[in-house]
């Protein structure tokens, strides 16, 4: 009985793992053998010559250029905004936090993961609409909007791995440099944190894919199909996303759509290098904080 | 309706401090406090720990304990585990406090000064009495950095000079300088498991503490290692007071001067390494250190 409860179980979690990674491998060949076709330099481009619209000379307008660079730039705000805060959340419920304050907070952030992200683009918006009524009617739905909406977004997943990753610290290691007299803020910095370097980037690698795909915050707080390069923080902007689902919803003829799928694997490949910089970037801050610090 | 509700809180109350009376009685009986056998007290005493008690929430476990530390000795604590030498050992550089239920009361002081004093801060206290794990846990940075730490923070150099000296003088000191002077830039981790434990009393020293407070450093390591750390020990002697918690007794009997015996949370007996080895005067040291438990 035991015997065979044993080969089952092994036989179920191979079936289980190669489910997975057939799914993800279905999907990624999907997109390839549809998207791979469509990809070209017109694409991106359209009619426009790459190096002058690489060098901002002239504006892209039948091409995914401007959604890219949308989309890049977006990431890489809502990330700025959201990281510095996240983690000092997370520090703080780690090191800091105890006792009723604790639970409570624990909880916030619970619901705050759990917060849909159509619901984060109405608040975005909502923000927008009330700034544009009390303060400025310069303000509409954004660049800027979008960013701040998405780094809420985010914000949970930044809190939560940099507060477990913390937590996990062999306590043998925690009392090593407050043995030695450190300060409570010492050991966190010099001790702490560079240990907990690599669960806090697997959270700021979890937001960048996040803010990458999430359609529904940007579709409510300022992404639009049309408006080029982002000039302004407060202009309007284009996104890889919004054009996916702005495209697949209202194609006119087989070749928009094969843009979609063009479109797709860009945003793909986009997030594999922004996910790629943040590995390297966490192993160049690793190496800075244990070895010249 | 209301009547009913008294009723039941008088009676919830009324259980409540029965259960609480019950089991302070049952701590007064488990921790009726036992004399301790032998002179815990030294003339000249380094550290000197009077009437300490130690609570990790309601639960007791250290009952009024009183000893000293002498200058330049070696004194051991040993017992069973969980007889609270752990506990005792962290009361002495306030490491305790890093424990959120743990509740320290007595005391305690290191040449006069209280340490548990309210205007006492902790780090230079933790400068002045250092500590030794019992696994060993460099940094993860080089081994010179990893000595080098303590005196940074500490303040303690005025320029590289002067830490590459307090670096030199500290590897030294722990037998180490001849094995990591060619590598001093390599990581500390990438050392053997005696060297790292080296490289963590040398990190230990370079802050010239007057105590040392060693929790059980040889237990992960191996004979060959173990008898560096134990010469080293007695080389440090010569420097510093330090106290070693072993569940060793041959350690204990090899390294130290004074033996303290412990055993749920109160000193059963002090006294010199030898005749506690040779003669303990108490039962329960006698029971432990002839393998009748432990």
């Amino acid at each position: 009985m035991n015997r065979f409860f044993e080969i089952f179980f092994v036989i179920w979690s191979w079936l289980s793992a190669l489910c997975l990674v057939g799914a993800v491998a279905a999907i990624l060949g999907f997109l390839c053998v549809k998207g791979f076709p469509a990809l070209n330099v017109e694409l991106i481009f359209g009619n426009t010559e790459p190096l002058s619209a690489l060098l901002l000379q002239k504006q892209v307008f039948d091409g995914l250029f401007p959604a890219i660079v949308g989309t890049l730039c977006l990431v890489v705000l809502s990330v700025l905004l959201a990281v510095p805060l996240g983690v000092a959340a997370g520090i703080y419920m780690a090191e800091y936090a105890v006792g009723y304050v604790k639970t409570c907070c624990d909880f916030l952030f619970d619901i705050l993961a759990g917060i849909p992200s159509i619901v984060i683009g109405l608040f975005g918006f909502t923000l927008a609409v009330f700034l544009h009524k009390n303060f400025s009617d310069q303000v509409y739905p954004c660049f800027l909007i979008s960013s701040i909406s998405l780094a809420f977004l985010v914000l949970p997943y930044i809190v939560r791995s940099t507060q477990i990753s913390l937590e996990e610290i062999d306590p043998a290691i925690r009392n090593t440099a407050l043995a030695l007299g450190a300060s409570r803020l010492q050991n966190i910095i010099h001790v702490l944190l560079p240990r907990a370097l690599g669960g806090i980037c697997s959270g700021v690698i979890l937001a960048i894919g996040r803010c990458a795909e999430d359609t529904a915050v940007i579709m409510l707080t300022g992404a639009v199909a049309i408006a080029g390069i982002p000039r302004s923080i407060l202009g309007q902007y284009e996104a890889l996303p919004f054009y996916i689902f702005y495209i697949s919803s209202q194609y006119a003829d087989q070749a928009e759509l094969m843009r979609g799928y063009g479109a797709s694997l860009i945003l793909i490949m986009l997030c594999t290098l922004l996910f790629l910089v943040a590995f390297l970037v966490r192993k160049r801050i690793a190496y800075q904080a244990f070895y010249k610090a | 309706m209301e009547a009913t509700l008294n009723i039941n809180n008088d009676n919830v109350t009324g259980i409540n401090s029965e259960v609480t009376d019950l089991s302070q009685e049952k701590d007064k009986v488990l921790h009726k406090k036992r004399e301790t056998v032998g002179n815990p007290f030294v003339e000249n005493p380094r550290m000197t720990c009077r009437d300490v008690f130690v609570y990790y929430g309601d639960k007791m476990a250290i009952n009024n304990a009183g000893i000293d530390v002498a200058c330049n000795e070696v004194i051991a604590m040993i017992g069973p585990s969980g007889c609270g030498k752990s506990t005792f050992l962290r009361c002495l550089n306030r490491m305790n406090d890093t424990v959120e239920s743990c509740r320290v009361t007595g005391d305690i002081r290191i040449d006069g000064m209280d340490i548990y004093a309210k205007n006492v801060d902790v780090v230079p206290l933790r400068a002045r009495v250092g500590m030794v794990f019992q696994k060993p846990n460099p940094f993860p940075k080089s081994i010179y950095d990893n000595v080098a730490y303590g005196p940074k923070i500490h303040g303690l150099a005025q320029n590289k000079a002067e830490i590459d000296e307090i670096v030199e003088t500290s590897l030294k000191k722990a037998g180490l300088w001849e094995e990591a002077k060619d590598r001093l830039n390599q990581p500390g981790t990438g050392l053997s498991g005696g060297q790292q434990q080296r490289l963590c009393i040398a990190r230990a020293i370079a802050v010239s503490p007057e105590v040392i407070l060693m929790d059980e450093p040889c237990s992960a390591l191996d004979p060959i290692a173990t008898a560096k750390i134990e010469g080293l020990i007695a080389e440090l002697r010569q420097h510093y007071s330090i106290v070693i918690v072993t569940h060793s007794m041959q350690q204990a009997a090899r390294v130290s001067q004074r033996t303290a015996y412990f055993h749920l949370g109160d000193i059963i007996e002090v006294g010199p390494t030898e005749r506690i080895f040779t003669n303990p005067r108490h039962q329960l040291t006698e029971d432990y250190i002839t393998g009748r438990f432990g």
